[in-house]
């Protein structure tokens, strides 16, 4: 009881006090408002402890390291020295490529069912964005290992190294052996998965913007492309941006898909066509490697641990843009 | 069945075949011949013809779901953006016919504003709500483009209450504000008609009696079809009624003569309240 009062807001306390003291709470009427409220408390208690596993068992990397862990370029587990910086920047870059891919796809693809398909067709290709969704990750992975990799060593590479080696601003953005893994491929496949959830929520948005509005847009003789942009976009603006960042949650955590087509080595660099690896994927492949108490297996929880603290910040940066267009 | 135009109806307010080139009559600003109009397979609107004089408010009453607001939507194409609806017959508009497949709708639109039941403020400024528009078809360079804000705001008597917060978002404004607001949008681009769809439904009795107010000034320089489901507001406001039913025109007359002495039964029945 203590518990579940403590957790209430005052003047509800005040209340739940003044009944109890009455008589007036029935047996199960207690018993459900104990239930919901650890419910609702289990809620704070596992999202701290993830962030204690995390990190207390990384506690060593960072003391080994210093704070400056997160920023090293290093991970040799010959010499069992360890920074957490090629895998960050990996996820960080493959998950930006992934979001900008995605973002014109999603938003062109719930424009046009929510406001310019016809209905048959836009149902049938509704069903098919939720489909899409729902098709698990790994299959993504095998997907992208079978298609995008060949794909982009046997045509895209070739191409681009032709055309652009001596291209001053590509070079460097281009440069590697044709392998067909690394950042781009990852960024691909992960627009492709998270392109569903975002058009999906995009959709809902732009269907629950009134037909009186877009009509009276289009009542003063906006073409579609006006409609779009001076009133769509600035209506639907806070939406949208909960679709970037419900996207840029699930290309941040990738773990399999990217573990199949990222090339899985531990560089920095701003080749978008070199194997590179991610905070997920590194951890997925190193853990079972790594022997409790070692030095390795903390660095992946303190790894754990940054990546857990990206994800926060990419909430915290969704819910400050928010605000500001209230 | 094909509308009534009974003998005694006005010369001031219709124009038919039957009675050409009355020197009283006002020119007509919408003529519209042998409407039909469909959603797909239902047969919305029947063979509508009557004619709306410039400069005047014709009001559209009836029942819910008898057409009225399908044929308001009719002037402006607004039934283009929908998959499935299309009309036949003719609704000519300046020498044109608007449903030619040929018409630019954008220009018809700067032609032909709308106003709607609710408030619809675009989700910027004040000030940008009424540039929207203007923008879309003019070029103007601040001063002229400060000079028709103020002008079409001071129209709806808007002006003084948002002088000092043009730059605020629109959306800041009260119900009847918003809907001034949006009136002052659809004029801004100067069209020669205005369609008024149930503008006052959603306000109160003095945000509502602002708007009637508004609507005997404009109509010195638009035609104003107006769809309403009060009567007392197109007693009060119209010059020329047109009563729908099922679909079909049943009567239309001048205000005076169609609540004082409706020819049909099925209007003085909708008119005295006894159906609808």
């Amino acid at each position: 009881m203590t518990l579940a009062t403590a957790t209430q807001p005052t003047e509800d306390r005040d209340r739940a006090g003044a009944s109890r003291s009455g008589n007036r709470r029935s047996g199960p009427d207690t018993a459900f408002h104990l239930l919901v409220a650890a419910s609702a408390l289990l809620v704070l208690v596992v999202l701290g402890g993830l962030v204690l596993l995390m990190g207390v068992g990384g506690s060593q990397a960072f003391r080994v390291f210093g704070p400056g862990f997160a920023f090293r370029d290093v991970w040799n587990p010959v010499s069992d020295d360890y920074g957490a910086w090629a895998p960050l920047f990996g996820t960080i870059l493959s998950t930006l490529i992934g979001v900008v891919i995605a973002l014109p796809l999603a938003f062109g693809t719930a424009f046009w069912l929510t406001a310019m398909a016809p209905p048959r067709i836009a149902a049938i290709v509704g069903t098919a964005v939720q489909l899409l969704a729902a098709v698990p990750s790994i299959i993504f992975g095998m997907w992208g290992f079978f298609t995008i990799v060949p794909f982009m060593a046997r045509t895209v590479q070739p191409f681009l190294t032709h055309h652009f080696r001596h291209t001053p601003g590509l070079r460097f953005i281009i440069h590697g052996a044709p392998f067909g893994t690394g950042l781009m491929t990852a960024g691909l496949v992960l627009a492709v998965m998270i392109a569903p959830f975002m058009t999906a929520v995009m959709r809902d948005v732009f269907a629950a913007m009134p037909n009186m509005l877009r009509e009276s847009a289009y009542g003063l003789g906006a073409t579609r492309w006006d409609v779009m942009w001076k009133v769509v976009v600035p209506w639907s603006r806070s939406g949208m941006i909960g679709a970037i960042v419900l996207g840029m949650g699930r290309a941040l955590g990738e773990t399999m898909a990217v573990t199949f087509v990222i090339g899985n080595v531990t560089a920095v660099g701003w080749s978008l066509f070199a194997p590179r690896s991610t905070v997920a994927s590194l951890i997925a492949l190193q853990f079972p490697e790594s022997p409790a108490g070692s030095l390795r297996l903390s660095a992946l929880l303190a790894l754990g641990f940054i990546l857990m603290l990206l994800s926060f910040a990419s909430l915290a940066l969704a819910r400050m843009l928010r605000r500001d267009t209230k | 069945m094909t509308p009534q135009t009974s003998p005694g109806m006005t010369q001031d307010f219709m124009m038919t075949e039957t009675d050409p080139q009355t020197v009283k009559s006002p020119e007509v600003a919408l003529a519209v011949r042998n409407l039909n109009f469909y959603y797909g397979e239902n047969h919305a609107l029947h063979d509508i013809s009557v004619n709306f004089p410039a400069r005047r408010v014709t009001a559209m009453i009836g029942p819910s779901g008898c057409g009225k607001s399908t044929l308001l939507r009719i002037f402006n194409r607004m039934y283009d953006l929908y998959p499935g609806q299309r009309a036949t017959g003719e609704v000519m508009f300046d020498g044109r016919n608007i449903l030619d497949h040929d018409l630019d709708l954008n220009i018809l639109r700067a032609r032909v504003g709308m106003v709607f039941q609710k408030p619809t403020p675009f989700p910027m400024s004040i000030y940008d709500n009424i540039a929207f528009g203007v923008r879309l078809h003019e070029k103007l360079n601040k001063a002229d483009m400060d000079a028709r804000v103020q002008d079409v705001l001071t129209r709806v008597a808007l002006w003084n209450e948002v002088r000092d917060r043009l730059n605020a978002p629109a959306a800041g404004l009260s119900g009847g504000q918003q809907q001034r607001l949006c009136i002052a949008r659809s004029i801004a681009t100067r069209p020669e008609v205005l369609l008024l769809d149930e503008p006052t439904s959603a306000l109160d009795p003095i945000s509502t009696a602002r708007i009637e107010e508004l609507l005997d000034e404009l109509k010195e320089e638009f035609t104003i079809a107006i769809v309403t489901h009060n009567m007392q507001q197109a007693a009060r406001c119209a010059d020329q009624v047109a009563f729908f039913y099922m679909g079909r025109l049943i009567e239309v007359d001048s205000a005076d003569r169609m609540f004082t002495n409706p020819k049909q039964q099925q209007t003085q029945d909708y008119i005295t309240g006894r159906f609808g």
